[in-house]
């Protein structure tokens, strides 16, 4: 488990980061380069369907996003316990199995409450 | 090589830390935090922990990250006011003693320069999920099913908080 | 190769960030990304140890540590959004009354 590092396996990843980062920033400089300059005061007012904005962009959010968030945060968490007991599923047999089920079930119980108390409905 | 990555990864994660505190915009703190915890997932592998690089990643700065951004959204109020508390300045003279005792331990203690020697070399050994799966479902297979009560009892909870009738008076 | 003092000088540091941030903001929000950073620095140690002494047990602390912080940010925000329908405000310093 413990066995030497290989940097080289990371040269992909490194180099899709080049990648990444290097395209955002040529195309930004380029484009800074050579597109025309020419502001003005209803040019840089925020596109709001062609109406005149009427207020600060920054108004509050619903609370139904901080609900949303919530169960993905927590469904998110449960199927990151999942990955290593998929790789291990062979190893692990049946007994892994049910384990996995009964983690699954308690969770279940929170999925179904969200959804009696109606945390899944936008409205 | 080593020493380079980490005195990257290290000192990225001290500066984001310090920004993290240091900005007065919540939005400013959370991106900071974002970036400390994707030079904390850099630290992770180059520790040989790439599962928990990942699983940091995916839950941090994925999911943790995303749900603070809706709540500073949420909570738009314009800070008014100062934004630090009373106790500041005795917090700093603190602060600073820490820190000045920390690089004084540091200075003075080298434990383990060298990564020792892999106790059982000839055993084909697993990946690092492999190893993580096989421990954590035996031998910890109690530890994990609690993990799913405290998830169960954090969505309750949420929900109660967020969508429940709560009487004020 | 770096040693492992270093890891635990780093780590420190990362706490004692946290530490003064939780003491010195008044912004509910920035308190708890502090905790988050403590949680970090934490894992960190965990982590370094880890490799050092040869343990993967660390390593499961550390995902127990993830979860556990999930939970916190769940619940923690939700007492936030609770106490701001209440009270109107997101500084720490304002919430001085336990009663409702």
């Amino acid at each position: 488990m413990f066995s030497q590092s290989h940097p080289e396996h990371y040269v992909p990843i490194f180099l899709f980061l080049l990648v990444a980062v290097g395209f955002g920033a040529v195309s930004l400089t380029v484009g800074k380069l050579i597109r025309p300059k020419n502001p003005y005061k209803d040019k840089n007012a925020p596109y709001e369907c062609g109406v005149p904005p009427i207020n600060d962009a920054r108004e509050r959010f619903s609370v139904r996003y901080y609900v949303i968030a919530m169960l993905f945060l927590v469904f998110d968490v449960e199927v990151v316990f999942l990955y290593p007991w998929a790789v291990d599923f062979d190893r692990l047999g049946l007994f892994g199995l049910v384990e996995m089920m009964i983690f699954i079930f308690i969770l279940l119980v929170g999925y179904v409450y969200a959804w009696k108390k109606e945390a899944l409905e936008w409205d | 090589m080593q020493m380079a990555l980490f005195a990257y990864f290290g000192g990225a994660v001290v500066l984001s830390a310090l920004f993290v505190v240091y900005f007065r915009n919540p939005i400013y703190s959370a991106m900071s935090l974002l970036a400390m915890f994707m030079h904390i997932a850099g630290l992770y592998v180059i520790l040989e922990a790439e599962f928990l690089a990942g699983v940091q990643l995916l839950v941090y700065a994925g999911a943790i990250l995303v749900l603070y951004l809706f709540v500073v959204m949420l909570l738009n109020v314009q800070s008014r006011g100062r934004f630090l508390q009373r106790q500041t300045p005795l917090v700093a003279v603190i602060g600073i003693f820490a820190a000045v005792d920390v690089i004084a331990l540091l200075l003075h203690t080298r434990f383990y320069p060298e990564l020792p020697a892999i106790p059982h070399p000839g055993v084909p050994t697993l990946g690092n999920s492999e190893t993580i799966g096989m421990v954590l479902y035996t031998q910890y297979l109690f530890p994990f099913e609690i993990a799913s009560l405290v998830l169960l009892i954090a969505l309750v909870g949420a929900i109660v908080l967020a969508k429940g009738k709560l009487k004020y008076r | 190769m770096v040693p492992l003092s270093w890891y635990v000088a780093l780590s420190s540091f990362l706490f004692l960030i946290g530490l003064v941030g939780v003491l010195i903001r008044r912004n509910i929000v920035i308190v708890l990304l502090c905790i988050e950073i403590m949680l970090n620095a934490v894992n960190i140690n965990f982590v370094a140890f880890s490799k050092y002494q040869h343990v993967i047990d660390a390593q499961i602390f550390v995902f127990f540590v993830i979860t556990v912080a999930a939970a916190e940010v769940a619940i923690g925000l939700g007492i936030i959004i609770a106490i701001f329908r209440l009270r109107e405000t997101i500084n720490i310093d304002e919430f001085n009354i336990l009663k409702l």
